[in-house]
């Protein structure tokens, strides 16, 4: 989750994430550099006592402002494809989850083996243990093996949802009738946290994503109580 | 007759073409800017004016300046000042601004109920239990590599210098 004033992204919890920080990194500081540059012709500009009321035409200039715009662009489009494509590759995951939206929670289905489906509600305010951060915490969270790819196939059975976890570089909308796959490795142990990302009525900042990444023996035995208590 | 004049024009496409040949509606025209009513002291001064200037004295060529222009160039170009005015205002209402603020804060009231501008903020803001929340975010690793957690020092069980 983010501290109290953080303005950058989380730390990276999955490799695709890891290549969008250094990608924000590369774009931003093309961003910071064009703005600059602006910024310094602007005060010359208000600042000269140079006049020339006679300029008309000016190819070199016009050369220079056209092929250079084109070349960021396409410094900056380069990287940005590559990493698209990446989060293309075929991955082979080794688990597939569901995570089904509702109005006002998640549910989740792991079905590769068993038949384990569960809903995930946050935890209301004055209902949290001391330490507990409020609006983000679940009763249950949607466990997974560390190191392992996930599929997970998102869908919602009312209103637009969108399942969101900004750690491990993953957004996608939660259609009703339609099925969104993406992908995902959770490289470190921890929990990550997510919020709904598309607007679904009263609750919808209330409907938090939690997802917790353990050792795969911790997984099956956490999905074998899971199955237990169901 | 202007009229039945322009509307003749209407049908013909070498209306803007025509002005462009004439040099186009931008250039200026000597019979746009006419002289202001003489004196008759200026008036002898420009009869003046037609013959040797080496005869005209400084005065004099001062004054021919000032009948056709009204500022000189170091007139022209000089600051008005105006810009401290608009800076003094902008401090002033930025300065008011934060004395709303402050007074907001001063009634905002957290705890007690009496006069509120904003309301109850939730029991998870009070110090006890900002405490225990960063401790587990500490607990829970959470930003290891350049985020929260990487700027504890979990040995020495201090913020890393």
């Amino acid at each position: 989750m983010a501290h109290p004033s953080q303005l950058g992204f989380q730390d990276a919890a999955s490799p695709v994430m890891e290549e969008l920080l250094h990608f924000h990194d590369h774009a931003l500081m093309i961003v910071f550099l064009i703005s600059t540059l602006v910024l310094y012709i602007i005060v010359a500009m208000v600042t000269t006592k140079l006049t020339n009321k006679f300029i008309l035409d000016s190819q070199e200039i016009e050369i220079i402002w056209t092929l250079l715009p084109a070349i960021i662009l396409i410094l900056i489009a380069l990287p940005s494809l590559r990493i698209l494509y990446l989060m293309d590759e075929i991955n082979d995951p080794h688990l597939t989850i569901k995570a089904m939206g509702h109005r006002w929670y998640w549910s989740y289905e792991y079905t590769d083996y068993e038949d384990l489906g569960f809903d995930s509600y946050m935890i209301p305010t004055q209902d949290l243990a001391p330490g507990q951060f409020r609006l983000l915490e679940t009763d249950h969270r949607m466990v997974v093996p560390v190191e392992s790819p996930i599929r997970i196939l998102i869908s919602a059975e009312d209103v637009l949802h969108s399942w969101a976890v900004p750690s491990l570089g993953v957004k996608m909308d939660a259609v009703p009738g339609r099925l969104n796959q993406t992908a995902f490795i959770a490289s470190r142990p921890g929990v990550f946290y997510g919020q709904c990302s598309e607007i679904c009525g009263a609750n919808h900042s209330f409907m938090p994503i939690v997802v917790e990444a353990v050792p795969l023996e911790h997984f099956e035995n956490w999905s074998s109580l899971m199955l237990e208590d169901a | 007759m202007l009229a039945t004049r322009a509307l003749s024009l209407i049908g013909k496409r070498a209306i803007s073409t025509s002005v462009c040949v004439r040099g186009g509606h931008g250039v200026a025209k000597v019979e746009d800017y006419a002289l202001p009513n003489l004196s008759a002291e200026q008036k002898s001064l420009k009869e003046k004016e037609k013959g040797s200037w080496v005869a005209l004295s400084n005065e004099e060529k001062i004054a021919l300046y000032r009948i056709s222009f009204k500022q000189s160039f170091a007139e022209m170009n000089q600051g008005s000042g105006e810009w401290k005015s608009v800076v003094g205002g902008v401090f002033f209402f930025i300065g008011f601004t934060g004395l709303v603020v402050l007074w907001q804060r001063k009634y905002e009231c957290s705890i007690e109920h009496i006069f509120c501008v904003y309301g109850p903020v939730p029991h998870t803001f009070e110090g006890d239990y900002k405490e225990k929340e960063l401790q587990r975010m500490l607990d829970m690793r959470m930003g290891p590599v350049q985020g929260f957690s990487a700027h504890w020092d979990y040995e020495n069980k201090q913020w890393k210098k």
